[in-house]
């Protein structure tokens, strides 16, 4: 991202001079209070908005001029996960998964080898079956992780993708990522949870209103903490893992 | 598998809100109905009026029992009057043939007419210097010897003229009022479908499902609306049409227009009625979809 700038219309501006440079196969943490411009980083990165001025490069190419028609191809190179999952209900744990291969028209074939394969990954080939609401919140979100992670894409995104979660599950998710992450996959994150920014020790990006306030590799969630008891736990399983 | 998915979707979407489309379905079959209806109205008075030729205005249809020196006497007095400018004898034959030409696509009445020639009496066709004039010469001829039947059809015409005029202007007006319903209806009917859809419209926009693949299930929904009522209405009018024309036809011998231009103007409202969904869903889903 080079002088990447965003201002809503009404004058709220989201985020401000932002130079940023992610590469392949890191995994970054965007942290910083609620308002502080991460959620909007990662909209810019899928262009669901356009900056108000600056220039953005995803995998290589210029986004901030991409037509229209060419939007949904560079999405089809991220993976997204949210915090709300963003499961369809009426789908089973299977197509909701297939259906990110359907929708941008892969085989049927590629689908029958590619999704019990990613299932197998997350941990929820004996589920593949089972609906949503038949799924706790830490299997929904490997359900949501799985569907970003079938197209295998070169960068994964996440937003909040602990911020419904209790910490023990939060750390099975890590875990994930973390393993999406060792296969070449570049995985950013916004997040305001301490524990799993402390206990990672990955590169962290900190935003307050706006701006970059630090850029740190392996950094803590604030600048100078340590990991410290459940976090280096955490730490100990993801090295497992 | 894309085709499949795409008409999978166009008719989940359609089962779903089954009372819109319904609102739908009955804009547009109505609209086009009436239309048709007017179309096929309208054919009749154009047969008409092609029956009473613009140059022909007062028809003397002759007594069979004349001979054939005495019809050119009385051509050759109606051509001394002053208000006429031109008498034609028309033979019996020559009345079969335009018969034929007229009734082309009816070979019952045709066999009708050839196995009783009688029926079609041989005439003199005349006309006025001035059109105003035929009713001086309508009333000459009535008391004229040889004579059995006059017509003027000067009214008839002026009649069927304006009538076909009315029934173009009602006709638009039908197809830009109801036209203009259906299209709200159809759009709304789309606009509900996409609300209903929303969470899977996101997540296929998220993961790069093509702008026309989310698109294209809810313009063919539209498309398939506006199909469905047209169809209904060409069907309606087809089995009413006859009759409908009978009704408001002056020419005594109406009949329901032929199969190929029943086919020609069939197709015109198919398309016409897969355009309004067109339109219709372009409508609901403006600003909705984009990405």
């Amino acid at each position: 991202m080079q002088d990447v700038a965003k201002v809503y219309d009404g004058g709220t501006v989201a985020v401000r001079d932002i130079d940023l440079e992610i590469f392949k196969g890191e995994f970054v943490f965007f942290v910083g209070p609620s308002g502080s411009g991460k959620s909007t980083l990662i909209r810019l990165m899928l262009r669901q908005e356009l900056p108000t001025s600056g220039q953005i490069w995803v995998a290589g190419k210029e986004i901030t001029a991409l037509p229209g028609w060419k939007v949904p191809l560079l999405r089809r190179s991220i993976g997204t996960v949210f915090q709300d999952f963003k499961l369809l209900p009426s789908k089973t744990v299977h197509e909701n998964v297939a259906f990110a291969l359907e929708v941008i028209g892969r085989p049927k074939h590629v689908i029958r080898s590619q999704v019990p394969q990613v299932l197998k990954l997350v941990g929820l080939a004996a589920k593949a079956d089972r609906l949503p609401n038949q799924l706790s919140g830490g299997e929904q979100q490997r359900v949501s992780i799985a569907r970003a992670f079938v197209n295998r894409p070169l960068i994964l995104l996440a937003d909040e993708p602990t911020g419904n979660l209790d910490p023990a599950t939060s750390v099975g998710i890590m875990r994930l990522l973390d393993r999406i992450n060792r296969t070449g996959t570049t995985v950013v994150m916004a997040t305001h949870d301490h524990a799993i920014v402390d206990a990672m020790r990955r590169r962290v990006v900190a935003l307050e209103r706006g701006r970059v306030i630090r850029d740190q590799s392996r950094g803590a969630y604030q600048m100078g903490d340590e990991p410290v008891g459940v976090s280096q736990g955490i730490e100990h399983d993801l090295n497992e893992g | 598998m894309r085709l499949q998915y795409i008409l999978e979707q166009a008719i989940a979407n359609l089962r779903r809100n089954i009372l819109v489309v319904f609102s739908a379905v009955v804009a547009v079959l109505v609209m086009l109905a009436l239309v048709f209806a007017t179309i096929v109205i309208r054919w009749s008075i154009d047969r008409d009026i092609i029956q009473w030729d613009d140059n022909v205005r007062v028809i003397a249809f002759l007594n069979d029992d004349l001979s054939l020196e005495e019809i050119g006497t009385m051509q050759a007095e109606v051509q001394g009057w002053d208000q006429v400018d031109e008498v034609i004898y028309f033979t019996k034959t020559q009345a079969l043939e335009e018969f034929r030409e007229i009734f082309f696509d009816q070979p019952s009445l045709i066999e009708i007419v050839e196995e009783d020639p009688s029926i079609l009496p041989a005439s003199l066709r005349i006309k006025p210097t001035e059109a105003a004039d035929y009713s001086g010469i309508r009333d000459r001829l009535v008391v004229m010897e040889g004579v059995y039947k006059v017509s003027a059809a000067e009214d008839a015409i002026d009649a069927l003229v304006s009538r076909a005029g009315t029934m173009r202007g009602f006709a638009l007006w039908i197809m830009v009022i109801l036209g203009a319903a259906a299209v709200v209806l159809i759009a709304n009917t789309i606009r509900i479908a996409i609300f209903a859809r929303r969470d899977e419209i996101g997540i296929m926009k998220l993961v790069g499902a093509g702008n026309w693949f989310v698109r294209v299930p809810f313009l063919l929904e539209g498309v398939i609306e506006g199909m469905i009522g047209a169809a209904l209405a060409v069907s309606l009018v087809w089995a009413f049409g006859g009759p409908i024309a009978e009704l408001l036809s002056t020419a005594s011998s109406a009949s329901a227009p032929p199969n190929d231009f029943m086919f020609r103007q069939a197709f015109v409202l198919l398309g016409f009625g897969a355009t309004t969904g067109l339109v219709g869903s372009a409508f609901g889903m403006w600003g909705f979809l984009r990405d």
